[in-house]
């Protein structure tokens, strides 16, 4: 339910900004360059570049070496990690609605047959 | 189970609800009771084991769940509103990454249960603007992200 939280923590927050979102759905569809990825964000290089350290620490992009452009590509673990544990909480919460949707109905069975039982208090008293 | 359905509305945040058959007055009882909540608390095949159970705004819920598989994940959750019989709002302690709000709705003996999580990091837990920007769009990135886990895949 908790593992690795500091990762976690690490791709929500990469995640929780539009421009970098944005960048993430660049590169899902193929490696690019910085000026590639700035120019239809009408951003600076300096700015992308920015972004792209953060989507970096959090181990979401690597950018090549080799290569004179050197392109940044998508690294997709922790993206699944994230996807799995948003899964993870729906299943958690689906399954807990479900039993407590079956609870709450033996519970009110429970109350009823109190109310008719004729030894039942509540029913005496009125 | 489309009522339950968890999704990132445009307000940005993962949203989850549905609607019981039973007042409200018994569906907030099963929240704040913990011999209630162990009754339903967590995925099919988990029980949970309360050892501190304190009911109020900055109290807590001390709980270990018990995975089918034998694994303890123990669970530190804070309450930080309560406003009977309506809302709750609490955050994991251990796991500040989601603040939830649970807002019990009365409707004349069946009630809405509406359950909201925001991203809440450790860094601007306390600015509740941040709180509230987070989540945008998270889980259409995650949809492309399958999309593009489908084609690496290949």
């Amino acid at each position: 339910m908790q593992a690795s939280n500091d990762k976690l923590s690490a791709t929500f927050s990469a995640l929780a900004d539009p421009t970098r979102r944005a960048i993430l759905g660049r590169l899902a569809s193929g490696e690019a360059s910085v000026s590639e990825l700035a120019k239809p964000m009408k951003m600076t290089m300096p700015a992308v570049t920015k972004h792209l350290k953060v989507l970096q620490k959090a181990g979401l992009i690597r950018q090549e070496r080799r290569a004179q452009w050197r392109p940044c590509y998508l690294v997709a673990t922790p993206l699944k990690e994230a996807s799995d544990w948003v899964f993870q909480y729906k299943q958690f919460w689906e399954d807990s609605f479900n039993r407590l949707d079956d609870y709450l109905k033996v519970l009110q069975a429970q109350n009823v047959s109190e109310t008719v039982n004729p030894k039942g208090k509540r029913k005496k008293e009125r | 189970m489309s009522n339950a359905a968890v999704s990132a509305t445009e307000t940005r945040e993962i949203s989850n609800e549905k609607i019981f058959d039973a007042p409200r007055e018994l569906v907030w009882n099963a929240w704040t009771d913990p011999e209630h909540i162990k009754q339903w608390w967590g995925p099919i095949g988990f029980t949970t084991t309360t050892k501190h159970f304190d009911f109020q705004p900055g109290g807590q819920w001390l709980h270990t769940m018990h995975g089918p598989d034998g694994t303890d994940y123990p669970n530190e959750i804070t309450y930080r509103l309560i406003e009977k019989p309506s809302r709750i709002e609490y955050e994991h302690g251990d796991c500040p990454l989601f603040y939830t709000t649970v807002i019990f709705e009365d409707l004349g003996g069946r009630t809405k249960l509406s359950m909201t999580m925001l991203f809440n990091s450790t860094e601007d837990r306390d600015e509740t603007a941040k709180r509230y920007g987070a989540i945008e769009g998270l889980e259409q990135t995650l949809g492309r992200l399958t999309e593009y886990l489908a084609i690496q895949g290949k």
